[in-house]
């Protein structure tokens, strides 16, 4: 099971209900697609996590899509794999607090440590998350 | 749906170190699902008049941003009601858990002890 497969699940990914109970599927998503891909239990682990921050942004701040859905799906180049959250909000974004005593904004600062790059694309009606990570 | 539980060790609650201590053991996963009930533990504790939280983590298998934001929360609070103080336990091993501490910053703001007695030691020396 390589990239065929995670192609696959590129086409068909993960819809799950716009809930808090829903990120352990998420999070199993994530490490079950990236050990697919390759990587071992420790990237495996900071994609999970990367994806779960993702997931809980889209639960909490964006909207899920007319099913109550958001979607996490998977696509890969070459030796990078990348794991997409996507939800029907428009994004209006904060900026990362840096202070170490904030009760908040840590998402997106702790998903650029464990990944290799996110990228944040903002539509009308429309948010997604990229998590890339590049196979050692 | 993840497994995560909370429970009071009314074993060592206190044991010696004054009524205002309490020790809170957490195990599963502690996601945006669990955090609210991590949040009313801790809040619930502080309301009865505990000043010094002992937080065991050494069962925790996942731990997220909210959660840390909730602990960093109850820091703050308990600091600005007369020197009180959260700290935590975690064994060293448990990479889930300490290695986001390290990414987040967070072990430079909460005491990380890898034993409840180590724990209960420097909160006694502390209160």
């Amino acid at each position: 099971m390589r990239i065929a497969d995670t192609g696959a699940r590129a086409r068909n990914g993960l819809r799950l209900p716009a809930h808090a109970s829903q990120l352990g599927a998420a999070r199993d998503y994530a490490w079950q697609t990236a050990a697919a891909f390759g990587f071992d239990a420790g990237a495996c682990d900071e994609l999970a996590f990367a994806v779960n921050e993702a997931v809980t942004n889209a639960i909490r701040h964006g909207a899920p899509d007319e099913h109550g859905q958001i979607s996490v799906t998977a696509t890969t180049n070459g030796d990078r794999l990348t794991l997409s959250v996507r939800d029907h909000g428009t994004f209006l974004g904060s900026p990362p607090n840096r202070s170490l005593l904030a009760e908040r904004g840590r998402g997106f600062t702790l998903m650029m440590r464990l990944t290799d790059a996110v990228q944040l694309c903002i539509g009308l009606g429309s948010t997604t998350v990229h998590l890339s990570k590049a196979r050692a | 749906m993840g497994f995560f539980y909370i429970m009071d060790d009314m074993e060592n609650d206190g044991l010696g170190c004054g009524e205002d201590v309490a020790v809170l053991t957490a195990g599963g996963d502690i996601d945006y699902g669990a955090t609210p009930q991590l949040r009313e533990r801790i809040v619930e504790h502080i309301a009865a008049g505990k000043r010094r939280l002992v937080l065991d983590l050494t069962k925790v298998t996942f731990i997220d941003s909210t959660a840390i934001g909730v602990l960093v929360g109850a820091l703050v609070r308990l600091q600005g009601v007369g020197g009180g103080s959260l700290v935590v336990v975690c064994v060293e091993d448990n990479d889930k858990v300490m290695r986001i501490f390290e990414i987040a910053g967070v072990d430079n703001v909460i005491a990380v002890h890898r034993t409840r007695e180590e724990a209960l030691s420097a909160l006694a020396v502390a209160g």
